[in-house]
């Protein structure tokens, strides 16, 4: 019964969102308020019944009503309470549901926020945000609705997934949702402005915080699968270039150069068309990363539904949404001819244009190369498939370039840099930058990689630190303080651009975490009797006993390897291999020791009936430094976001 | 305002860098694809392809699983069905690998007709079949197909 009010909750919503969409556009048409509060007070409403379903979903997994089809698909009577409750968006109707309810959130959030200071935007972003709950409601009440029946009722589960039975995979798809979602708002707001023809710079000072929010959810969820594929699959790496990392990856791209390129519009009333391009772009990938991972087109290790009519349904709403906003924006864009060009090639401008191009020309690079394989079956009936060497070679120098680019663009002038300010600017950096490399090549590091990361990472932190310095000193030297008071006065004065700072720096630590893992990483496949040991890098591992373990919904052979330095044990690590009871899947768990900033990756994936063990070990030095690098860009979005109100904000 | 010569100047960077990062992007194509085939048409490998890195997906043929321990590996046959190949595997197999079921092994056919790789992909259920072999035409009815093998 519960779940039928849940299902009901979300047809109504369904119904409502047509409300919500056509409400405000006769409110236009009439000149009459009432009929856009109408459709805000749709928008608040489907909220609600979402909730409502979103609750009624929960309950049915809570009380084990394995009557209710996707209960009885992603849970089991026997799994933990934790992941019973985060099971509901552990297959693919369930996701929906999350995805639009998250939509309902941040409508709702913003159209009560924004109500009073932007009353023109208002009829066209509850339009908007309705026009795109409209389009997954329909998919969830036609095509995947997860409050079907199923009679009659099996007496178990199939069970979630063993592989998303993991703390970091319950939190995984709510922040991409979020990113994908939250970028929805900023999308919106930019249509808003095409189709109300208010083209100025306000939209995207409205939009600010709502676009580097959404940039930090998605941020956080890429890296949060990253961490779930390094520990949980087993293969000791993070990321794998498989088409649905690469689908979360492309909007982050775009939407990282267009978290960019506004700051140039905002300053220099540059880029006006070119930023309308770059959200609606965002957007749009947002959804095909959602069609991506949801049609089945794409050979991948998740494997999601096959339903071609999901497939197709999505294609149909992601054609239309963007062939009306591409459509206005060729429209109205004409209109838009920027009064103010380009002063000179060395400026601020011109960097942030050529970073523009360097995250663009990388997210072609993954759309290239992740949907390549399509085109040439279609074409040439050949099967391809495009693998990690592939993107490796090409983001190397991509990522680098990038890299170099944050460290000039802050500290370049506008309009036209003077030889002297880049001579103040740059020069101790350049040199810093030489030394830097040269020291690496004395250390003896040869890969070009780590030369050529030397160089940059060297450059970006001199130009920083140099930064931060001199304006830390002018303060304490103007309120007369130490010079670390006068830091938190420079910070405090200008928190937008030094949060920024604060990301940079991050990003900093995390490709010195991805440089150092990918190219020292140690790997190394033994075979074992209990009592051997192997060496790996400065660690010899030996091999105690196996014995069984229990779990909640699992049993497993656990395996005992002390770890010695020398001839010091410095710990014992216990990966296991275990089985889940219901679905009898085989999975692989491995155990980490973290040392020196690096891991001790051990996994034991095969145990012979002779009692041998195979064990893999993998040394990833500085991996650390990945988790905390993507720590601290968060860290910096946080003091971006809560930063004080200026005047003119 | 600009200079013609200095506007002419920002497009031409503009375009040089873009074009070099898309030849970045192109011209790194041809040696990173790895093309897919099934067991029959590797079977028909003309000698050009020996040494080439590919894909090849099938079943795992039931009982030919033999492993060894140093180095830790494996050999096993692969069939589409109408051919069957030997593999020789190195590594660790994914923990859904399983005989009998669909694998997509990536590597090398090597002149003395034998699969050697050292990656293999398994998928989930009883009825997965890899979805490059599915989109083949290769129609393997499931019932049918085992007798073939206990045959």
């Amino acid at each position: 019964m519960i779940v039928e009010i849940g299902h009901f909750a979300v047809v109504t919503a369904f119904v409502l969102s047509v409300l919500g969409i056509v409400a405000p556009i006769v409110g236009l048409r009439t000149r009459n308020a009432d009929w856009v509060r109408v459709g805000r007070q749709a928008v608040t409403l489907i909220f609600v019944l979402l909730a409502v379903g979103i609750a009624s979903l929960e309950y049915s997994f809570l009380t084990r009503d394995f009557s209710v089809a996707y209960v009885a698909s992603t849970s089991n009577s026997k799994l933990p309470l934790f992941y019973t409750i985060s099971a509901l968006w552990g297959g693919h109707e369930g996701s929906l549901l999350l995805w639009v309810f998250l939509l309902s959130i941040f409508s709702t959030v913003a159209i009560w926020l924004h109500w009073r200071t932007q009353p023109a935007i208002m009829p066209y972003l509850i339009s908007v945000e309705s026009m795109v709950m409209f389009g997954f409601l329909a998919l969830i009440v036609f095509l995947s609705s997860p409050f079907d029946r199923l009679i009659p009722a099996p007496l178990d589960g199939k069970d979630l997934n063993p592989l998303l039975q993991d703390p970091a995979m319950t939190m995984h798809p709510p922040m991409l949702y979020m990113g994908y979602v939250g970028f929805s708002i900023p999308f919106a707001f930019a249509m808003a402005a095409l189709f109300s023809g208010r083209l100025g710079e306000e939209w995207i000072k409205v939009t600010q915080r709502w676009t580097i929010f959404a940039w930090m959810c998605l941020t956080t969820g890429i890296l949060m699968g990253g961490y779930w594929a390094y520990y949980e699959l087993g293969w000791g790496g993070y990321w794998g270039w498989d088409p649905v990392e690469n689908a979360s990856f492309m909007p982050w791209l775009v939407g990282t150069a267009f978290l960019h390129s506004v700051m140039v519009q905002e300053k220099r009333k540059m880029f006006k068309v070119w930023n309308l391009f770059l959200i609606i772009v965002t957007f749009s990938l947002s959804l095909i990363g959602t069609f991506l991972v949801r049609s089945g087109v794409l050979t991948s290790v998740h494997t999601f539904a096959t339903d071609p009519r999901r497939g197709l349904f999505i294609l149909i709403f992601l054609a239309t949404t963007m062939g009306v906003a591409f459509g206005t924006l060729i429209v109205r864009g004409a209109k838009l001819k920027s009064q103010i060009e380009l002063d000179s090639i060395v400026s601020r401008e011109s960097i942030f244009l050529f970073n523009n191009l360097f995250f663009l020309v990388a997210a072609a690079t993954v759309f290239l190369g992740t949907l390549y394989p399509l085109m040439i079956e279609t074409w040439k009936g050949s099967k391809v498939t495009v693998g990690p060497p592939y993107y490796n070679a090409v983001f190397m120098p991509i990522a680098l370039g990038l890299l170099f680019l944050m460290g000039v663009g802050p500290y370049i002038a506008w309009r036209k840099a003077s030889l002297d300010n880049i001579k103040k600017n740059f020069l101790v950096p350049l040199i810093v930058a030489f030394a830097a490399t040269a020291l690496a090549f004395a250390l003896g590091f040869r890969s070009p990689f780590t030369i050529a990361g030397a160089f940059v990472v060297g450059f970006v932190t001199t130009t920083i630190a140099t930064d931060i310095g001199k304006v830390s000193a002018f303060f304490a030297r103007r309120d007369r303080v130490n010079v670390l008071r006068g830091f938190l006065t420079a910070f405090t004065v200008n928190q937008r651009r030094y949060a920024g700072m604060v990301t940079h720096i991050g990003v900093l630590i995390l490709v010195v975490g991805i440089i150092a893992s990918t190219v020292y990483k140690t790997e190394k496949v033994v075979s074992l009797q209990i009592g051997d040991d192997f060496t790996i890098g400065a660690y010899r591992i030996k091999l105690e006993r196996v014995h069984d373990v229990e779990g909640p919904n699992w049993s497993a052979k656990e395996g005992v390897f002390q770890v010695f330095r020398g001839d010091r044990l410095l710990t014992e690590m216990r990966p296991q291999k275990r089985i889940y009871a219901a679905s009898q899947t085989p999975t692989t768990e491995s155990a980490i020791y973290a040392i020196n900033m690096g891991h001790v990756f051990l996994t034991m994936p095969e145990i012979s009936p002779d009692g041998s063990v195979t064990a893999r070990g993998v040394l990833n030095p500085l991996i650390l430094w990945v988790w905390g690098g993507g720590g601290i860009m968060g860290l910096g979005v946080l003091l971006n976001i809560f930063r004080p109100r200026k005047r003119d904000e | 305002m600009l200079t013609r010569g200095k506007k002419i100047g920002i497009i031409v960077s503009l375009l040089l860098v873009a074009g070099a990062l898309a030849y970045l992007a192109l011209g790194n194509f041809g040696d990173n694809l790895v093309y897919f085939f099934t067991p029959s048409e590797v079977v028909a490998f003309s000698s050009e392809h020996y040494d080439q890195k590919v894909r090849v997906g099938g079943m795992v043929v039931k009982g030919s699983v033999k492993s060894q321990s140093n180095p830790v590996g494996m050999t096993f046959e692969l069939t589409d069905g109408a051919a069957t190949i030997p593999v020789t595997f190195q590594g660790i197999p994914p923990d859904l690998f399983k005989e009998g079921q669909g694998a997509v092994v990536e590597g090398v056919w090597t002149p003395a007709k034998d699969f050697h790789s050292n990656m293999i992909m398994a998928k989930h259920s009883e009825d997965y079949m890899p979805i490059e072999l599915r989109r083949a035409g290769v129609k393997l009815p499931k019932k049918d197909f085992m007798k073939t093998l206990v045959q």
